[in-house]
């Protein structure tokens, strides 16, 4: 474990930027969104999650993969994204959801897109001392303090960030710069502890995952569904904003003799969803609905090894113009 | 990646977020989290709708039709094109002779140079915009019972209100972020009434919904004033202090008793009974309405009606009460406060007060006419018969979006001259003499006004496609080859001059919107804002009672065409769909258009749904697939607007309200045939 003063944040963070491209958060006005480092803008006392995930530097919300065009034969340029790049501030739910989607992509099937992204980021951690109205993730098991997926992860302690070393390539980040940090003592690492205590006791949102997991499988003609989905707006904005859904739509784009092939984030709550497919065989939106919360505590776990497909941001309840709140709607499911 | 604040390009709500920019290109959007109506909140459109803008459909150049075929032309070549023909049309006829349309899509700096444009260097009042088609009713309605034309609460009301009354108003489809407010209101407790001929969404989740007949407004309003007046339920004190004309008032809705009003609206007494009930006993109560109350020949009789509705029980003029037009463009509140109207300069000053106009005359050193110009509808059929031949439409797509298509069409083919300034060659832009290469929101700066009066700003995320350029540019540069100078170096200097001549945004600048805007009236730089209208005392000083007899609609269902039409949107398009339709996400949900009709009724046609009817009205036909429903009256059915290759306004009837002129989109006669 190693220390850095605050005030050796930026000076840590634009010396990586020699090397990477650096992504963290930034506050626009009062929002905080991940970004282009930019020391003046750089968020580090921010409660909460960033309103959009880091899943958009592995996975954007609209990618080009590649370009082709007819010229006797077909000539393809394949746009493999392989920018260097080091994201500070991840959350704990959020380095979850990105591992979760390295399993998606890097696993059975490995998605050369993704993999170009991905190989070449390093993931920083910042973990939560205080959670947001919305947060669950201590429900999950996936924050406030993160225990995986992260290259290095930073506590705020006050004056200094207590940093602990997740992998080589973290350490190789630090050794490079190793004058800006300080050996951590016991006394530091105790401090963490009592700080991850205290950030548990903030949460205000919770659920018991394993009722959830015990009754899901009987829940599905819970009425909840129904009553849920008869608010649905159908914004999408529940998938858009998920660290862990991975759906996308794949279109042409052609202008003039070359067509661009694009991925797009999709949303599995439009009737559209699948339509290449014929049609979204979910036919009503409280099968939707149902689908989105069995993909994610249901299907995923089974196929993944028991991992759960939420990450307890609770992105999607803040997002939700008609006030659907997957909380709320496990803990129907949980009675 | 280079991440840009901005306003949505959509519906009135006024959402904000930012436009993630690579490359050069508009690649991701994220809600702002901050902003007071979207609170990282977006619908659908917001989200995903803004594809059109690399559309390898964009015009990028301008056009000059030769034959029939349009060929690339320089500005230069097109502007001297335009200035010619302009100028050869006021040579042979009068000012007159020339209209422009204006657009609700635009921004307010580039409508306010638009009316300057007609008026100061066309010299005519012939200006005007789809306001005309949307809420032009509003306008003069509440005008007259208020003395301002607009929504009086602010959005955030809504979701504090006890009582909430929607009448014509799909609010979760088409403001989303205004049915948001509405459900967080359901959630805490509040009760919500709907009257919509379609069960919509929020009919399902209300406490009352009255399916009432397309067009029968008044009478279920007036029906619901007796009932109140009946059981004393009226705020006396409130009539006594704040009000006049309610002795008239009562007289008129004295005849429409439960019994008469539910005979005429079809909903039973006992319902109108006691939404009379709930709406009257909440002081907190708030009226929402839409294009369900305006789009009638009795759109001002509608308007008025709910705002002595509001009136009469004191529900106007505090926080949580108040009569809420929602405005449906993005910039449609905006386009009517700068002058894009024909009787009106900016601030809703008449063109027809000399002291107003002689200020005008000061200030952009010309002479102005003193007659009110021709509305939309009004222009094109002047076209058609020939006192107006040449026309200048920004932005609009009067080919899908007007009624009475075919008639349109001849219309503006009968005219000498038209130029077209759009993004993309719409059905209408095809028509043109001319057309220039506009840009979209996200190629300009400027500011859009919301519903809720918020004036905010839109700022440039990428540089304009090929040779296109932001509309104010493009008027200010005509008008200057045309004799008039316009000389601005940015759109915050237009606003610079929009605050100085236009008393309700005074005190507005660049440098106070960066914090999400201003809600005009904001007549001075140190005013905060007003977040609703009428506190203390109407912008008129007393409310007016301006009560009104049930009329029928123009066109009533007959023996050959025995179907009530009426037409609107879907939540997922956009208007003419020049926009929404060229996004996949968008396009996949609604790729065409439908005709809903109710289950009973299409049995007894014999059309299965999904199959294909033919949709016949005195003025054209189109066929489209049926979706058979429940969620619509037996005799009433209804078909979006969006789709040109099933344009639902080949069917409607230009039938004018008498006062505001706008066209009764909401009731037309058709029959339906298997098609």
């Amino acid at each position: 474990m190693k220390i850095l003063s605050k005030s050796n944040l930026v000076p840590f963070l634009e010396g990586l930027g020699l090397e990477f491209k650096v992504n963290a958060p930034l506050y626009e006005g009062q929002d905080v969104l991940f970004g282009d480092l930019d020391s003046s803008k750089l968020a580090t006392d921010f409660i909460g999650k960033p309103r959009l995930s880091p899943k958009e530097y592995s996975f954007p919300q609209r990618e080009r993969l590649f370009t082709f065009k007819n010229n006797g034969g077909v000539e393809i340029e394949a746009h493999l994204n392989e920018t260097k790049r080091v994201i500070w501030g991840i959350r704990p739910c959020d380095l979850y959801g990105l591992k979760f989607l390295d399993m998606v992509y890097l696993s059975d099937y490995v998605d050369p897109y993704y993999q170009a992204r991905r190989s070449n980021t390093i993931l920083l951690g910042l973990n939560c001392n205080k959670a947001e109205e919305s947060c669950f993730c201590s429900s999950i098991g996936t924050g406030p303090f993160a225990r995986e997926a992260f290259d290095l992860l930073f506590t705020d302690l006050g004056d200094v960030f207590l940093v602990e070393i997740g992998s080589k390539a973290g350490k190789k980040l630090i050794e490079k710069q190793a004058n800006l940090f300080t050996n951590a003592t016991s006394k530091d690492e105790k401090q963490a502890g009592i700080l991850e205590e205290k950030s548990k006791k903030t949460f205000k949102t919770y659920i018991d995952l394993g009722k959830v997991e015990a009754k899901i499988a009987g829940a599905s003609s819970s009425p909840v569904w129904a009553e849920e989905a008869a608010k649905c707006i159908l914004c999408g904005g529940c998938n858009w904003v998920c660290p862990t859904c991975y759906c996308f739509n794949i279109e042409d784009v052609t202008s003039g003799d070359k067509t661009q092939r694009v991925r797009y984030w999709d949303s599995c709550q439009l009737g559209g969803f699948t339509q290449m497919a014929a049609m979204n065989s979910r036919a009503t939106q409280a099968e939707r609905l149902r689908q989105r919360i069995y993909h994610k505590f249901s299907y995923n776990p089974d196929k993944y090894g028991g991992e759960i497909g939420c990450t307890g941001c609770g992105r999607c309840i803040d997002v939700c113009p008609a006030g659907i709140n997957i909380a709320y709607i496990l803990r129907r499911v949980a009675n | 990646m280079k991440r840009v604040l901005t306003t949505c390009e959509f519906c009135g709500c006024g959402c904000n977020f930012y436009l993630g920019v690579e490359d050069g290109k508009v690649v991701a959007i994220y809600p702002s989290v901050s902003h007071p109506i979207s609170q990282g909140r977006l619908c659908i459109k917001g989200w995903q709708g803004h594809e059109y803008i690399h559309s390898p459909e964009r015009l990028t150049t301008p056009l000059i039709k030769k034959g029939n075929r349009f060929r690339e032309a320089s500005w230069d070549e097109a502007y001297e094109l335009i200035v010619d023909k302009f100028n050869q049309i006021r040579t042979r006829y009068e000012n007159d002779s020339i209209a422009v349309f204006s657009s609700a899509k635009c921004t307010n700096e580039e409508n306010y140079l638009m009316q300057k444009f007609a008026r100061a260097c066309l010299g005519t009042n012939n200006v005007d915009h789809c306001a005309r088609l949307c809420h032009a009713s509003t306008v003069v309605g509440l005008a007259t019972t208020f003395g301002s034309g607009a929504m009086t609460n602010s959005i955030n009301e809504i979701a504090g209100a006890e009582v909430i009354f929607i009448i014509g108003s799909n609010t979760t489809e088409q403001h989303p972020l205004i049915g948001d407010r509405v459900l967080r209101a359901i959630e805490k407790g509040a009760k919500v009434i709907v009257a919509d001929p379609r069960e919509t969404q929020l009919a399902k989740l209300c406490s009352l919904y009255l399916m009432h007949k397309p067009g029968s407004d008044v009478a279920l309003l007036n029906g619901m004033m007796n009932a109140i007046i009946a059981e004393g339920l009226e705020d006396k004190e409130f009539i006594a202090e704040r009000t006049e004309g309610f002795e008239s008032l009562k007289e008129t809705v004295a005849d429409y008793t439960p019994e008469k009003s539910s005979a005429i609206t079809s909903v039973p007494e006992e319902k109108i009974v006691e939404a009379a009930r709930i709406y009257s006993r909440s002081k907190k109560s708030i009226i929402i309405y839409s294009m369900g109350i305006t789009q009638h020949t009795t759109g001002v009789d509608n308007v008025m009606t709910t705002a002595n509705l509001a009136m009469l029980t004191g529900n106007v003029g505090k926080e949580f009460t108040g009569v809420d037009p929602l405005r449906g463009q993005n910039n449609v509140q905006g386009a009517c406060d700068v002058g894009a109207l024909p009787n009106v300069f900016s601030g809703y000053q008449a063109v027809t007060d000399e002291k107003l106009r002689n200020k005008f005359e000061k200030a952009w050193k010309v002479t102005l006419p003193p007659q009110p110009g021709l509305t939309l509808v009004e222009m094109l059929n002047s076209a058609l018969e020939g006192s107006l031949r040449a026309m200048y439409i920004m932005g609009e797509n009067p080919m899908v979006s007007d009624p009475d298509i075919n008639h349109v069409e001849k219309s503006l083919k009968a005219l000498d001259f038209l130029v077209v300034q759009d993004i993309f060659l719409t059905e209408t832009a095809t028509l043109a003499d001319v057309v220039l290469p506009g840009v979209s929101f996200a190629e300009k700066d400027g500011t859009f006004t919301s519903t809720e009066r918020r004036i905010q700003r839109v700022r440039k995320a990428i540089e304009p496609l090929g040779d296109s350029k932001p509309d104010w540019k493009i008027i200010t540069e005509l008008s200057s080859r045309l004799g008039y100078r316009m000389d601005y170096s940015s759109p915050a200097e237009i606003m610079d001059e929009i605050a100085k001549l236009t008393p309700i945004y005074g005190g507005v600048s660049y440098s106070r919107l960066e914090s999400f805007g201003l809600q005009w009236p904001c007549p001075s730089p140190d005013h905060p804002g007003t977040p609703y209208l009428h506190k203390g005392s109407f912008t008129r000083g007393l409310g007016k009672f301006s009560p009104a007899d049930y009329k029928t609609p123009a066109e009533l269902p007959s023996h050959d065409y025995p179907f009530v039409l009426t037409t609107g949107r879907v939540g997922f398009h956009y208007h003419t769909g020049t926009m929404t339709r060229k996004d996949w996400a968008l396009e996949r949900e609604y790729p065409t258009g439908y005709v809903e009709v109710n289950s009973q009724d299409a049995k007894q046609l014999g059309i299965k749904n999904g199959q294909t009817a033919k949709v016949i009205s005195r003025r054209g036909e189109i066929s489209l697939s049926l979706k058979s429903v429940d969620t619509i009256a037996k005799g009433v059915v209804f078909i979006p607007f969006h789709f040109a290759e099933a344009a639902a306004n080949k069917l409607t009837a230009a039938n004018l309200d008498p006062v505001a002129k706008i066209p009764e989109y909401k009731v037309c006669a058709v029959r339906l045939e298997k098609g």
